[in-house]
């Protein structure tokens, strides 16, 4: 059907007319990029050429106004505690002017003191007569903890002032950090520590070259700087002023900017080791405290350019703008691409940046990629699904808070479980420490995370075209559309009863973190309670994972509503959901064989007998597919009927956990 | 040669067929209206044309490639119903963003921009489109589906909603456009339009097309050339008792109206004029006038839309 | 107002903002719990763990490491047997503890690279090692200017409650806030947009009036939320002081924010634009209000944790206030805007 015309002839020459350029016949693999690059650069021309320079100018001046006071404000901190605590005490006591020096005590003569109820209650927390200290009321104990460690704190201070240094420090403390190899390793130090460290039974004396910029800092800092430096990273530990627990975060982030960035973060080993002789309270922690707020620092600006990202997925879709877009020669996939490549450039920028001012090597940087990849995926997704800015605004938040906690919790636990690497966040904690880490570990840590960013990815793709963009329905409903243009790509490529097989094994990825942040979450619930919650949401989640692509079908009516069809499909739903699940084990288990999950997943070897082992694993697969067999013979019959069907296969599943806990318990 | 070719196209929505097994053709430097209802599958039909909508079944070859793919839509034009611009960007900008996404050359993309842009007379070319009426912008999106200097132009409804001054400041332009020899797919519900500027037109009801061809053999097929015979007497029931056989003049379309001791015979062929003629004569009147008259497109397809409802709810 | 309250509620948003909200509670007191866990090491499980104790001058250091929780000292003559059993494991440190020429005691201590369980390890070891400072000091009495005050005897006191009222209580009244802000925001540039509000010039109501609902329905969702996590923190054991003064505090506040919200919503040309003014200027609102006599943060805290001074009480009334002031800027300029301009 080519006309055979020379397109450059361009036979009609009209009034916008002229020869028709070569260049833009490029097709093929360069034409894509192209175009992609085109989208790209407008994406960024429209950004920022049409931000109102009045809006810039407003901005500018409020971050200079906020940065002023803050800057200004960073020495005396935050002040959350201020006066938080009152104290009775008289003028004349000693301790009086240790409520008055630290600021989260409010001191009132012992004359004004109330006491109610029998000294249960009253208009203190801590008194102080006759040289003891007491506590009053709910919040009299923690009051007292916190005054205790301001008198540390005031007697600091006082010991700083002292002109006879040997006198008012007379203790030293070097500390050494050495490895030594017991066979039986504690905690995960075995997965977080490089292979090396097994062999290595000689202090490490490169740490102690490395070290020395903070060594003298802490030497310097006995004549001056002592309360300072307690100000800082520990002075969480300490308690003592007046900044405890929760406002420590806020100080140890402050400290860090000056603290870390003057130590290069090189060989392996702690950057808390004291190699010349200190004071004990410059003792510090080997805790990834600092890292992990180091590392939460990647996460912190992909929570804001999200938001630009969503609004301005959410404006094409908006009066159908995104048409023309379509329309043009760029297909859908490289309009999404060109939208993207700016806000994903300018997240790898700033992940390099901080990389580059934290200390963080390359791995921090591609530990931090994959979570930026999740973040931008789930924001298309969740922008192409909202039907307005304001549940966008939701979706955001959302898609904000659980890829935060999926990032961070886990990273809470970098040295106490192998399980923390689930989390890339923990990867850039361990860089942060100067530790390596293996291929398979980063494999398994950000595999979940770009394999899920691709999925979704697919999702949102898939209802990028006019008839699904610019249609106001509810999410869920827009959700389902999303899977059946899955179910429609798969059928068109191989078979309709393909789908449910190749999804259920494609959700794997999101079930997995779905049921570890479900773990970490009820982590500090009491068990009792925790257990059966997470029970019962570990089987919802598999087989929301199972159903929902076999209810999509049918309500779009992609399958025959028959018995026989239903059963068929959930077979294979059942039987793609066990293969992915085991595949998965089976590569956690080759690549991470000393990671407890391979083994809390598989379940405890309970037999060596064959026809035991294999009726072991072989009852996961006739588990799936018959609660799978269940929920798609509901999903056949319509929404009400699809909701009971999934309740019922929920409570299969999690009798059949429980059963087999129980068992093996 | 056409250079647009629609074959047996088909478009369903779930359950709902938005447009069932459309056929047709255009030739190179035609203008070429899809008129209907609303409701009746035009929107779908260009939009499937222009590779927005994926057909479920049917193919269709736009200037030598299937929609979708980019060497069509590099070739094609499209000015959509509604088209909402990007409110924060000028005309200048917006219109140089898309010529970049089709891959024309700085230079010629600004020669092309501002000789149309003078020609629609637009004068705040860089002016927040936002803050420009809907004539402007209607303007900005005509010059935008130009910039690539399409060989096929789909304007859907390009007038709608735009006052009779402009709306027929563009019916203009879309004419010269046609005379330079652009093929021009066109849908508009104001049927003055299409019969001002289109060579054919397809009339689609309920997502079929229900008629089709230039309109005077629309007007030929469907209605033709109405025959209003003034007698003085009312010649019907004579009509009817005289003319049993089949082959006869058409009398069961017969119309009569009465005024003031005449009647008006409205008949649709010669024969039937003939067979009036002779039943007046016989009954003793005479024929006082015969005026024929060519019906409007619009109510050529009012009938056809009632015709093609009436079908469709009978079985 | 009944429309708006309507069709918020038809959108599920209150009940998207209270599940996220509630997830926001949950990481953030599960975060404080690991975290404070992991610092303190009376949160892990006691065991106790044995150092051996070298050198010289020793006698003090062991007295001290028995006082100390989890920690026990064993003497050994010999600094090899002592390396040797830490190698195996039999002890977790080594203390060289030794007086240099200034009378100075001298610790040279050898901790195993071992995680989690040398933090705790270290954590004890420096208690330990700051009490014999303290001590060292005492017996130096006469060559320090002032002497140090006796510290408190150590009691178990939960780590959790500076956090509560500090941190934890602060961020679940202000998230209600700024969200009822930025929903406003939203629902106002997005009527715009789609020129819904050009409808409502034809409509029975002033245009003050329909902001006058959409800021009263936006406003009115942060205290009820607020009302919900008191609940639920009086419920879990956190004793709330002044509840009926921290609701009307977060009432005050997010009539204010909405109230500029829906001013910036009004001025900017966009949504991006309108929400990047509006955090923007929240959280610089935020960092300047560190300026003020108390942050709203120690606020709140204040008075949850039941010690409101009259700057306190002054704040409240201040906030009350500013609202006001806001809400009545905004219907002056409201009155004043043209519609057609929207």
């Amino acid at each position: 059907m080519t006309d055979g015309r020379d397109p450059d002839a361009g036979g009609a020459d009209g009034i916008a007319g002229s020869a028709r350029p070569a260049e833009a016949e490029t097709g093929g693999l360069r034409g894509r990029v192209t175009r992609t690059l085109r989208v790209a650069r407008w994406e960024v021309t429209r950004s920022v050429g049409t931000v109102d320079r009045k809006t810039i100018l407003v901005v500018l001046a409020m971050v200079t106004v906020a940065g002023v006071v803050g800057l200004a404000a960073v020495d005396e901190g935050l002040a959350l505690e201020s006066e938080l605590y009152v104290v009775g005490v008289d003028e004349d006591d000693p301790y009086h002017d240790v409520a008055v020096e630290s600021t989260a005590f409010r001191p009132i003569p012992l004359s004004d003191v109330e006491l109610e109820d029998g000294s249960e209650d009253g208009n203190v927390d801590v008194v102080i007569a006759d040289d003891r200290i007491g506590h009053v009321g709910t919040n009299g104990e923690a009051a007292y903890d916190a005054f205790r460690g301001a008198v540390e704190t005031y007697n600091e201070r006082r010991m700083a002032a002292e002109a006879d240094e040997t006198a008012a420090y007379p203790v030293l403390v070097t500390l050494e950090y050495q490895d030594r190899d017991l066979g039986d390793p504690v905690g995960g130090d075995d997965l977080v520590d490089d292979e090396e460290d097994s062999t290595d039974l000689e202090p490490e004396a490169d740490e102690t070259a490395t070290d020395d910029g903070a060594d003298d800092d802490a030497v310097d800092e006995d004549d001056s700087g002592t309360d300072d430096r307690e100000h800082g990273a520990d002075g969480e530990v300490d308690d003592g002023d007046g900044q405890a627990d929760g406002a420590g975060v806020d100080s140890t982030v402050d400290d860090t900017d000056d603290d870390e960035l003057a130590v290069p973060d090189v060989g392996g080993g702690h950057a808390a080791e004291q190699t010349a002789p200190g004071t004990p309270g410059t003792l510090s922690p080997p805790f990834p405290f600092q890292s992990l707020v180091l590392a939460f620092l990647f996460v912190v600006p992909m929570n804001f350019v999200i938001q630009a990202y969503g609004s301005t997925i959410m404006d094409e879709r908006i009066q159908r703008r995104g048409e023309l877009l379509l329309v043009s020669p760029a297909g859908r996939l490289e309009i999404v691409a060109g939208k993207t490549l700016p806000y994903l450039l300018g997240l790898v920028g700033i992940s390099v940046a901080i990389a580059l001012a934290i200390g963080g090597g390359l791995l921090s940087i591609g530990a931090a990629i994959p979570i930026a990849l999740a973040f931008l995926a789930a924001t298309f997704t969740g922008a192409m699904f909202a039907r307005s800015f304001k549940e966008l605004t939701f979706v955001t938040v959302t898609i904000s808070v659980v890829l935060t906690t999926y990032a961070f919790v886990p990273a809470i636990f970098t040295d106490v479980t192998p399980i923390a690497l689930i989390s890339p966040l923990t990867l850039i904690v361990l860089d942060l420490q100067g530790d390596s880490v293996r291929l398979a570990e980063y494999l398994f840590s950000t595999g979940p995370l770009y394999f899920g960013a691709a999925v979704c990815t697919l999702q949102g793709l898939g209802v990028y075209r006019e008839e699904d963009m610019f249609t106001q329905k509810a999410i869920p409903s827009k959700a389902v559309d999303a899977i059946v243009s899955q179910i429609d790509a798969i059928s068109r490529r191989v078979h309709a009863y393909a789908s449910p097989f190749v999804l259920s094994a494609l959700f794997i990825p999101f079930v997995f973190a779905a049921q570890l942040l479900v773990v970490a979450v009820f982590f500090a619930v009491p068990e009792a309670i925790a257990l059966p919650v997470v029970f019962v949401l570990a089987a919802a989640i598999e087989e929301f994972a199972k159903s929902i692509h076999v209810y999509a079908g049918f309500a779009r009516s992609r399958f025959d509503a028959s018995l026989r069809v239903a059963t068929v499909l959930g077979v294979l739903s059942g039987l793609g959901f066990f293969l992915g699940e085991k595949l998965t084990h089976a590569v956690q288990f080759v690549g991470l064989p000393e990671l407890t999950v391979g083994v809390a997943a598989f379940g405890p070897a309970l037999s060596s007998e064959p026809l035991v082992l294999a009726a072991l694993f072989l009852a996961p697969l006739v588990l799936h597919v018959v609660t799978a067999v269940v929920g798609a013979l509901g999903a056949a019959r319509g929404r009400t009927s699809y909701a009971v069907a999934f309740v019922l296969a929920t409570l299969i599943h999690a009798a059949y956990n429980l059963g087999v806990v129980s068992l093996v318990g | 040669m056409a250079i647009v070719e629609v074959e047996a196209l088909r478009k369903e929505y779930g359950d709902f067929a938005a447009v069932e097994g459309s056929t047709f053709s255009i030739e190179r430097g035609e203008v070429f209206g899809v008129v209907g209802p609303n409701g009746a599958g035009k929107t779908t039909t260009l939009k499937m044309l222009a590779g927005l909508i994926e057909p479920t079944d049917g193919s269709a070859v736009v200037a030598g490639f299937e929609p979708g793919e980019p060497a069509m839509q590099r070739r094609l034009g499209f000015l959509p119903e509604e088209s909402p611009l990007y409110e924060d960007m000028t005309p200048r900008s917006y219109l140089a963003f898309f010529a970049d996404l089709y891959g024309v050359p700085r230079d010629v993309a600004h020669d092309r921009i501002e000789r149309t842009l003078d020609r629609l007379d637009l004068e705040h070319r860089d002016r927040r489109i936002g803050n420009m009426s809907k004539g402007m912008k209607r303007k900005v999106a005509i010059t935008r589906a130009l910039v690539n200097d399409p060989d096929v132009l789909i304007f859907d409804e390009p007038a709608s909603g735009l006052d009779p001054l402009t709306t027929n400041y563009i019916i203009e332009f879309t004419r010269e456009l046609s005379e330079t020899g652009k093929t021009i797919v066109f849908s508009a519900h104001n049927l003055f339009h299409v019969e001002s500027i289109c060579d054919r037109v397809a009339v689609m009801n309920e997502g079929r097309i229900v008629a089709s061809g230039t309109i005077e053999a629309i007007r030929e097929a469907h209605g033709g050339t109405e025959y209003r015979v003034s007698a003085t007497v009312d010649a019907s029931e004579g009509l009817r008792a005289s003319a049993p056989d089949a082959n006869g003049p058409d009398v069961d379309a017969l119309e009569v109206h009465r005024t003031n001791g005449q009647a008006e015979h409205v008949v649709g062929d010669m024969a039937a004029v003939e067979a009036i003629r002779a039943v007046v004569e016989a009954e003793g009147g005479r024929i006082t006038d015969i005026q024929t008259r060519t019906p409007t497109l619009e109510e050529i397809f009012l009938e056809i839309a009632s015709e093609s409802s009436a079908e469709e709810t009978e079985p | 107002m009944r429309r708006e309250l309507r069709s918020l509620r038809s959108e599920k948003t209150i009940v998207l903002a209270i599940a996220i909200q509630l997830f926001i509670a949950a990481f953030s007191s599960f975060l404080v719990v690991g975290l404070v866990t992991m610092y303190d090491p009376s949160g892990v499980d006691g065991h106790e763990m044995e150092v051996a104790l070298t050198g010289e001058d020793t006698a003090e250091l062991l007295a001290a490491a028995d006082r100390q929780d989890g920690l026990t000292a064993v003497s050994y003559e010999d600094r090899s047997q002592a390396h040797a059993d830490f190698d195996t494991g039999q002890v977790a440190a080594v203390l060289d503890a030794n007086r240099d020429g200034d009378d100075r005691l001298v610790v040279r201590t050898t901790v195993p690279d071992e995680g989690l369980a040398t933090t705790v390890l270290v954590v004890q070891l420096r208690e330990t090692l700051e009490a014999v400072e303290h001590q060292e000091r005492l017996e130096n009495e006469d060559r320090l200017a002032e002497t140090p005050l006796p510290i408190p005897e150590a009691i178990d006191a939960s780590p959790y409650v500076g956090f509560t009222y500090t941190i934890l209580l602060p961020l679940l009244l202000f998230l209600p806030v700024f969200l009822s802000g930025s929903i406003l925001v939203d629902s106002l540039v997005e009527e715009r947009q789609r020129g819904t509000l050009e409808l409502l010039r034809v409509a029975p109501l002033s245009f003050v009036d329909v902001v006058d609902a959409k800021l009263l329905a936006t406003a009115a969702l942060a205290p009820i939320q607020a009302i919900a996590w008191l609940a639920l923190l009086a419920f879990n054991g956190t004793a709330i002081a002044n509840p009926l003064a921290l609701v009307a505090f977060v009432f005050a506040l997010a009539l204010l924010v909405v109230a500029v919200g829906a001013g910036t919503a009004l001025a900017a040309p966009d949504r991006r634009q309108a929400q990047l003014l509006y955090s923007i200027g929240i959280v610089a609102a935020l960092v300047v209000s560190v300026g003020l006599p108390e942050h709203p943060a120690n606020t709140v805290a204040k008075f949850a944790i039941g010690n409101p001074t009259s700057t306190t009480w002054l704040l409240l009334a201040l906030y009350c206030l500013l609202a006001a002031v806001a809400v009545s800027l905004l219907r002056r300029g409201v009155r004043r805007l043209e519609p057609e301009s929207l």
